[in-house]
């Protein structure tokens, strides 16, 4: 089926583009970027270092025309013959019974290393026998696949370069469809000597396999293709257990489809917030910190398509199939039923565990397979575990476009550490590829945390421009209406808050109260310490006035006496009246004085 | 030269394992061929004096052989018998080299 498609697709390039004749490849994704195929009766080169896959490449091109009974010759001059049998068995491939059928010719071309040279030669053997063999099988097709190990034999660029010129007259003049593989130095360019190969050759593809941040990487670049247009760009590839898979980037922009009708996004209220919910085809972005409930949004969706009878692929980097589901039964969200009818496919993958590109094949290749209406990445944060900022990039624009081009709804979700940085919500600089962006995060206020939803960005749609409170209740989630009090944006929980609010209320009188208390407390201690001080004053002074009125009685005593004694009448009367008081007390002393 | 004049000159002598068995394996019109040919007839002349075989294929008519003998280049001289094997590529111009290498000196 898939191979129909690609041959007809050649098809029909070639006759609208009245360009060349080409020959589809047979490889995933190459007929894409070469635009049909290689040239028909030509020369194409795949250079690359060791180990990039340009055996596999040739190989793959010869073993797919065999089996649509095209036959082939393969020239190996590095490999034995019975070891290319064998490793292509890995890819499924069995050489052996087409070689059989006389649809595929391997042939180990070895140079005898240890052969004396005494003289001139050429490859004239070499092209004697591709030629009588491409006869008896009516083969058109040929690879030679390191042909660099045969041209060490000439060790001398100058003849190196003239046998090769022979081998090309002798393909264009057989008009052989051709593919010569050339290894190339370390650093990615064709050794010098063989430079001229580019020239030569009518379609140059390079290969090239790096490793970055522990993930190895291939590449594929058409250099040039005479007389066609290709693809330039980089494209990156695999080789699975199916041989090579290239995923091209193609003209997006003008492949995307438009915006479909609209799609309910699960829920009622997010519906009307958005106008009537999601639009198909194209690109949710539900972004926000982590346990808002991105996850549990996009299962509602899931949900609610599965139940319309749309299928939906689910590609998790986070959890497991049996956690995902587990944990979406906790907010009442079965997805068993899903499951069960075959709507709905978990594919879950850790993201180191490969490359960029095997992660997006794998994603391509379930799409193509499972036919979803919808496709789910949770999240697409993780991505950027695959390796490089830059591969995960790609990964997740590569895969957008797919999902645009084949008019699929595709909900990402985006783990962002903060809500300030409005670049980390909408993810990795892919922004202008996504249409509708909803962002989730928490809210503290009134002692308690709260989610809230608000719509950032919809493309094509009204959309409500409020905050809603999110909350995720046992069945399923419930969107409410905010309330914007003095303070600004308040939470829905405003009961809670007031509650909160009259508590601290409470709590300040009574620490006020306790101060009072207190404050008069110290006050009364004051004014007893005071009261003390002043009684201490007032008997001081009473001592003090005692003291002096002693004083004074015994100065007053002492002139009486000197009175008495010298007859002064002054005063007589007065001490006549206090004489016997006197006399009564000081009778002794003064007894005693005489 | 064709397949067939090449069996009738080898019957029974790779049988014995002693005797010297030559191929050159040449393209038709070559210049290169010609000279190889020439310059293995004088070698023969002058140095293999003990009985041996000679084979001579053309490459362009009898691709199957030189298929059988992984024959990439020509001209190509092999020394089948006795072992080992030993390959010469080019117009056997360099006799010393060429004698050295077929064990004859």
């Amino acid at each position: 089926m898939a191979k129909r498609t690609r041959s007809e697709k050649t098809k029909n390039t070639t006759t609208k583009a009245r360009e060349l004749p080409k020959v589809a490849t047979g490889i995933t994704g190459l007929d894409d970027v070469l635009h049909g195929g290689f040239p028909a009766g030509r020369t194409t080169l795949v250079s690359g270092g060791p180990g990039t896959g340009k055996t596999v490449c040739g190989m793959e091109f010869l073993y797919r025309s065999a089996v649509n009974g095209e036959p082939g010759i393969f020239v190996t001059f590095e490999e034995r013959a019975e070891a290319v049998r064998r490793n292509t068995l890995t890819l499924g491939w069995d050489l052996a019974s087409l070689e059989k059928k006389g649809k595929l010719f391997l042939f180990g071309a070895h140079v005898d290393p240890q052969a004396t040279i005494s003289g001139d030669f050429n490859v004239k053997g070499l092209l004697a026998v591709v030629e009588g063999k491409a006869k008896s099988m009516g083969a058109r097709r040929i690879v030679f696949d390191a042909v660099d190990v045969l041209m060490r034999v000439f060790d001398d660029p100058v003849r190196e370069r003239n046998e090769l010129y022979t081998l090309h007259d002798w393909l264009n003049e057989h008009e052989m469809t051709t593919v010569l593989t050339v290894k190339t130095s370390a650093g990615g360019d064709i050794m010098p000597r063989y430079e001229f190969l580019d020239y030569m050759a009518d379609c140059v593809i390079q290969l090239d396999h790096r490793v970055i941040e522990q993930v190895s990487t291939r590449r594929l670049r058409v250099v040039k293709y005479r007389g066609s247009s290709y693809i330039h760009k980089e494209h990156p590839f695999i080789i699975t257990d199916n041989g090579v898979n290239i995923i091209p980037i193609s003209t997006v922009e003008l492949q995307h489809k438009a915006l479909g009708p609209k799609v309910s996004t699960g829920h009622p209220r997010l519906d009307a917030m958005l106008d009537g919910g999601y639009r198909r085809a194209s690109c949710v972005l539900l972004s926000g910190t982590p346990g808002t409930g991105k996850t549990t949004l996009a299962n509602i969706f899931v949900v609610a398509a599965c139940e319309r009878g749309e299928k939906v692929l689910y590609i998790s980097f986070e959890e497991s199939e049996e956690a995902i589901v587990s944990g979406m039964l906790s907010p009442g969200i079965d997805l068993r039923p899903a499951l069960r009818d075959g709507k709905l496919r978990l594919m879950t993958a850790v993201p180191e565990a490969m490359g960029a590109e095997e992660h997006l094949f794998q994603a391509v290749r379930a799409i193509e397979a499972f036919q979803p209406d919808h496709v789910v990445v949770d999240a697409m944060s993780s991505c950027r575990r695959m390796g490089t900022e830059q591969a995960s990039y790609e990964y997740l624009i590569r895969l957008v476009n797919a999902c645009k081009e084949k008019g699929l709804t595709m909900i990402l979700t985006n783990q962002t550490a903060g809500f300030q940085n409005e670049h980390e919500i909408t993810g990795m600089d892919i922004s202008s590829i996504i249409d509708t962006v909803v962002f989730l995060r928490f809210i503290d206020i009134g002692g308690e945390i709260n989610r809230m939803l608000m719509i950032m960005k919809s493309r094509g749609q009204k959309s409500s421009n409020q905050y809603r409170e999110f909350v995720i209740t046992d069945n399923g989630i419930d969107i409410q209406d905010v309330y914007v009090g003095e303070g600004g944006v308040l939470t829905g929980a405003a009961r809670q808050e007031q509650e909160a609010r009259e508590a601290l209320e409470v709590r300040r009188k009574r620490v006020e109260i306790e101060l009072r208390e207190h404050e008069i407390k110290q006050k009364r201690v004051e004014m007893e310490a005071e009261i003390a001080r002043r009684r201490a004053e007032l008997e001081t002074a009473e001592a003090e006035l005692k003291a002096l009125q002693l004083e004074e009685r015994v100065v007053q005593e002492g002139r009486d006496m000197r009175g008495e004694m010298r007859g002064e009448d002054t005063n007589s009367l007065r001490l006549k009246k206090r004489m016997p008081q006197r006399k009564g007390r000081g009778t002794g002393g003064k007894e005693g004085t005489k | 030269m064709n397949r067939s004049e090449r069996k009738t000159k080898t019957k029974g002598a790779e049988a014995q394992g002693k005797t010297y068995i030559l191929r050159l394996f040449m393209a038709d019109n070559e210049p290169n061929s010609r000279q190889a040919r020439e310059n293995l007839e004088r070698l023969q002349e002058t140095h293999l004096k003990m009985a041996h075989k000679k084979e001579i294929i053309d490459v362009l008519k009898d691709f199957e052989t030189a298929l059988e003998n992984n024959v990439l280049i020509t001209p190509c001289l092999i020394l089948a018998s006795p072992l080992p094997k030993v390959t010469i590529f080019g117009n056997l111009s360099d006799t010393e080299r060429v004698l050295a290498a077929l064990r004859l000196t």
